[in-house]
């Protein structure tokens, strides 16, 4: 019985298989051998087995007593308020609809608009903010002066909120005396009116999303990049190949995992992509401009429950965008199986 | 029914919390002390110095502390203490307040509940809250009756007294009038488009062609919507309270004239309350809008020293309001007597006159219009007009407003999503309709 | 792919790989050099904003350098927004559900990466599933049992329900399955050492570099939560995304002072990120790649 080791294989062999880096000599030290005494030894061996028997479990304690609390039952309640008419007027008042919001949904062109836009924004700043994500860290990879400057810059935008970030670009992005616009203007280009296009609103949006991640994400990039083994690139470049070609067959292949990991964790992000959106579009922002054209998920979630008051619409939008992801996530590990049989 | 789910919901959240574990909590004790208004246990609550503590909630600026008259009325009454908890905006105070009545706590002695809700309020939630119509010291003939009518339930139990309303005028840019050989005295502009709104729209049209170029003749075709939709007693909802707005005539009305000006480029394509309209005021691009009380002081802001001398304010075509408050006293509240006393000591016309003075929000009671501050009161900003006279003569002739429980949510779907389609993205008006209609469908069905 | 502890011994060795002994060419330089200068931009144009006045930044073109009402945009915004409670109450909040979820995290983590017990796999199951639930999900219920409770706008609204993350757990797991031996545990246990002397004198010396990542991102991430907090808490008590939503929607005096607070928001941070810029960095890429 090895009650505290996950591993499994002959408990007389500690050291058997995998070679096991040497044991940190603090930590040893300082744990302290049993005394003498055979009734403190009896104490101690049955302290021993309660210890091992339990602790794991008060060690998960505190995190699932939490969770249960702020996690699941919320997640169950919305789930069965789903379920309901409700109104924020009255959420104690619930009458049973069953799967009435659902279908609702089905037939709702807002929602299928909502659904539409957060994908089409999540490609649109989730693509670019990888691919140059990549081709940063690709150059921060390179033997540079200053480079603890250029990585904490490209890094600092990640410390700015949505609120201040989206404030900024609101104003950046305006339509009669916005700098963008100026400079489009100044060049001939003409003006953009950002907010009431269904692209430019989009891209608006996207771009803040952009400038806030890809900083983050480079560095991932170059942390992964720093571990593949330098004899990779040499064997390919005495095959011939250029660095293009290295870039290519060397470098991507190999950061395959960390790109899947920031694909998942940037398509977690845009599918509950919210306070952009809402901010960019100024007074009355949950409806996502005249037409909803930047209108997502998250935002219509908001405006059916907290402008509405449709708390039973609201929570079955919600249920759907948590269905939505699993869905994204059970493609995500059949490509992950499919990518480690390929290997 | 509404008892035993309630019951099971409580059951429910106690479960959780009792979950947390006591220990949990306890650790944050320290956290809960420190925190400002709000919980508190039951019974009256007083303070360190045995007075009564009076909380009031309200949103955006009210303007009673700012007025001074919670010292006023804490040095008459020095057994009492006034707190205010403010909320900026009433799209996040509204929701937590039906929360709270819901929950039936961490509601504040007084609340304040806006216009646009108070049908809502007023049909759902009565019965949470004191009926004030026979409470002492509160005389129901001070008020205009279509404001008292606002704030009364079916069954005739006031739930909330009138604080302000918002009696039209509009405000207009003399420079940019003279520049398009309009009149610019406030008489002669009034006179252009006395009785009727179409006749606005035609001076529109004349400025249009003769006023200076980068500048439009009024900000929104949406805030036009709103300013002659309120001018009608139906808009949305009839008498009964049925559901009016495809084809009453005041939303008729009001979207044609709305789809008149932006079509034929009158409006600056902005949206009220945007950043755009912020600095389009800060340029003065545009040459009139539709000005309650209150848009004075938005308008002395913005337009900041550039737009000294330059703005005046002119009878609106219609006498019509918009926005204007209510308090009320939730059953649920600690020091009940003692907050309607309140209550109605701030809503008594020397208060609400005291408000205008200092803060422009103008009174809902006629006796205070008689009042040396409000009958005398002139704005230097606005070319020394007479706004007090001007005001009380819109408010009289204001209509008996019809509410319903979405006003908010129509009045949005019109103005944020129809009207905008047309005015910024060059859609057909008919696809405007179609698409606000929509909009409603979607905001009222249950 | 053997685990070694991400210790600095390992740095020097991953100098000499990859493309890092080739030197950055100018068209690297000259890239790079635009890369920041679009990611710092806004941030100085920020700075520039709010030290002009509504007027100037209504104007076109708009301003590109300061103007001198920096000192006292700042002071209103300060006084406005409640600026000086908001950042007091934002560093309570972000330190404490920092604190808390690299604690509860470290524990949950260890016991899914080094522990037996009953429903184990089942349990990381869900923990897993519940990455994927969007916040906004919870608001509903959440609101109405903070408001049974009679927290809102008091802190504790903000801090208990964010006080664990499923992320958390999952980083740490993933990170200690590696990082800390399993026979070392077990020698532990052999010599009779007790559950709390092996979190205390094993545990968490391994984890030290992961619970240093996961607290920054944590702390980060808290001092930007935006959803919750605005339905929360209001301006009476709020944090400093709260302070700033209302900045930005509610009825203003003056753009220029908006983006003073967005800039006090952000200064506390962006000052960590100049001082501690490279530990903050190394923390991240050690994170990533065990992540």
């Amino acid at each position: 019985m090895r009650p505290y080791t996950d591993q499994s294989g002959p408990a007389a062999s500690p050291s058997s298989g995998d070679a096991v880096p040497a044991p940190d000599r603090r930590a040893t030290a300082a744990v302290e051998r049993p005394q003498a005494g055979d009734r403190r030894r009896a104490w101690r061996s049955r302290r021993y087995r309660w210890d091992t028997k339990y602790s794991p479990y008060a060690f998960v304690a505190p995190f699932f007593v939490f969770f249960a609390a702020f996690g699941v039952f919320p997640l169950l309640y919305t789930g069965w308020s789903s379920l309901h008419r409700v109104s924020l007027s009255a959420p104690n008042d619930m009458e049973w609809v069953g799967l009435h919001n659902y279908t609702r949904l089905l037939e709702d062109e807002f929602f299928w608009n909502a659904l539409r836009n957060t994908f089409t924004i999540g490609v649109l700043s989730t693509v670019p903010q990888l691919l140059m994500a990549l081709g940063i860290a690709h150059l921060l990879n390179y033997r540079l002066r200053a480079s603890g400057f250029f990585r904490v810059a490209i890094l600092t935008p990640y410390a700015t909120s949505v609120a201040a970030a989206t404030l900024v670009f609101v104003l950046l992005f305006g339509r009669d005396y916005g700098m963008i616009n100026w400079v489009l203007d100044a060049v001939g280009l003409g003006k953009v009116d950002w907010q009431s296009g269904t692209l430019s609103s989009q891209v608006a949006v996207s771009t803040i999303v952009i400038w806030r991640w890809t900083g983050y994400n480079a560095l991932i990039y170059l942390a992964a990049m720093q571990a593949v083994p330098n004899d990779l690139y040499e064997s390919a470049a005495l095959d011939g190949a250029t660095r293009w070609q290295q870039f290519l067959h060397v470098t991507i292949p190999s950061l395959r995992p960390t790109i899947l990991f920031t694909v998942v964790v940037s398509t977690i992000g845009a599918t509950q992509l919210f306070g952009e959106p809402l901010l960019f579009g100024g007074a009355g922002g949950q409806k996502g401009g005249a037409s909803h054209q930047f209108q997502t998920l998250g935002l219509y979630l908001y405006e059916q429950g907290w402008f509405n008051f449709h708390l039973g619409r609201a929570s079955a939008i919600a249920w759907s965008m948590f269905l939505i992801l699993l869905i994204v996530a059970g493609v995500h590990l059949l490509v992950a199986r499919r990518l480690r049989k390929s290997q | 029914m509404r008892t035993s789910t309630r019951t099971r919901r409580r059951a429910v959240v106690v479960a959780a919390v009792v979950a947390l574990g006591a220990g949990l909590l306890g650790g944050c004790a320290e956290d809960s002390d420190e925190g400002t208004g709000g919980g508190g246990s039951g019974g009256s609550k007083k303070d360190a110095k045995g007075r009564t503590v009076i909380e009031i909630g309200t949103f955006g600026v009210f303007g009673y502390k700012q007025a001074g008259l919670y010292d006023e009325y804490m040095k008459l009454h020095p057994e009492i203490l006034i707190k205010e908890d403010v909320t900026e905006r009433v799209d996040t105070y509204y929701p937590e307040l039906l929360t709270h009545l819901a929950a039936n706590s961490g509601l504040q002695d007084i609340q304040a509940i806006e216009v646009g809700n108070i049908n809502e309020i007023a049909t759902t939630q009565a019965d949470k809250f004191e009926d004030l119509s026979k409470a002492p010291g509160i005389d129901k003939s001070n008020w205009l009756d279509w404001k008292w009518a606002q704030g009364t339930a079916r069954d005739g139990r006031t739930v909330a007294l009138g604080t302000d309303i918002g009696p039209m005028g509009l405000c207009y840019r003399k420079d940019l009038f003279a520049k398009a050989g309009l009149p610019t005295d406030r008489e002669a502009v009034g006179k252009l488009w006395a009785g009727d709104w179409q006749k606005y729209v035609d001076v529109g049209k004349r400025y249009k062609a003769k006023g200076p170029g980068g500048t439009t003749f009024t900000d929104s075709a949406a805030g036009l919507f709103a300013a002659v939709n309120n001018g009608y007693a139906e808009r949305f909802y009839d008498g009964d309270g049925k559901l009016i707005y495809k084809d009453s005539p005041a939303v008729k009305t009001a979207w044609d004239l709305a789809m008149q000006a932006a079509e034929g480029g009158l409006t600056g394509k902005l949206k009220q309350f945007d950043k755009a309209w912020d600095q389009a005021y800060a340029n003065g691009t545009f040459a009139t809008v539709s000005c309650p009380p209150w848009m004075l002081g938005y308008i002395k802001e913005k337009a900041g020293t550039a737009g000294e001398d330059k703005w005046d304010v002119a009878a609106a075509p219609k006498p019509a309001n918009w926005g204007g408050s209510f308090i009320g006293v939730p059953k649920a509240g600690k020091n009940k007597a003692e907050a309607i006393k309140l209550a109605a000591w701030l809503t008594a016309p020397e208060q609400q006159a005291k408000l205008f003075d200092k803060q422009a929000s103008f009174p809902s009671t006629p006796p205070a219009y008689d009042l040396d501050v409000v009958s005398g009161a002139r704005n230097p900003y606005f070319g020394d007009a007479p706004t007090g006279q001007l005001f009380a003569e819109a408010a009289k002739g204001i209509p008996t407003l019809v509410l319903g429980p979405k006003d908010q949510q129509i009045g949005t779907a019109f103005g944020d999503v129809g009207i905008l389609q047309v005015e910024q993205q060059g859609k057909s008006p008919q696809e405007g309709w179609k698409a606000a209609l929509k909009e409603i469908d979607n905001a009222v069905d249950g | 792919m053997k685990p070694t502890k991400p210790t600095p011994q390992r740095r020097p060795v991953l100098r000499g790989r990859a493309g890092r002994h080739l030197h950055g060419g100018p068209l690297t330089y000259a890239v790079l050099i635009l890369f920041t200068a679009g990611s710092l931009f806004p941030l100085v144009w920020t700075a520039i904003a709010a030290s002009r006045n509504n007027t100037r930044l209504s104007q076109t073109p708009p301003p590109f350098w300061f103007g001198g009402n920096l000192f006292k945009n700042l002071q209103t915004a300060w006084t406005d927004a409640n600026m000086g409670l908001a950042l007091l109450n934002t560093a309570v909040v972000a330190g404490t559900i920092a604190l808390g979820t690299v604690l509860f995290s470290t524990l949950a983590g260890f016991a899914f990466a080094k522990l037996r017990f009953r429903f184990k796999n089942l349990l990381m199951l869900l923990v897993v599933a519940t990455m994927m639930v969007p916040p906004q999900l919870s608001v509903v219920p959440l609101f109405m049992t903070v408001a049974e409770l009679q927290w809102t706008d008091q802190l504790q609204a903000v801090i208990l329900p964010t006080l664990v993350s499923a992320f958390g757990v999952f980083f740490m797991r993933q990170y200690l399955v590696q990082a800390l031996p399993s026979e070392l545990v077990e020698a532990a246990r052999v010599d009779g050492a007790s559950s709390l002397r092996i979190i205390w004198h094993i545990v968490f010396p391994a984890a030290r570099p992961a619970m240093a990542v996961l607290g920054m991102l944590t702390f980060v991430a808290a001092w930007n939560d935006f959803f919750w907090p605005i339905i929360a808490l209001t301006q009476d008590n709020p944090t400093v995304q709260v302070a700033l939503a209302n900045l930005g929607q509610g009825f203003v005096p003056d753009q220029s002072v908006i983006m003073a607070g967005a800039l006090l928001g952000t200064l506390p941070l962006l000052l960590a990120f100049v001082l501690f810029g490279r530990q903050i960095v190394g923390g991240i890429m050690q994170g990533a790649v065990k992540g």
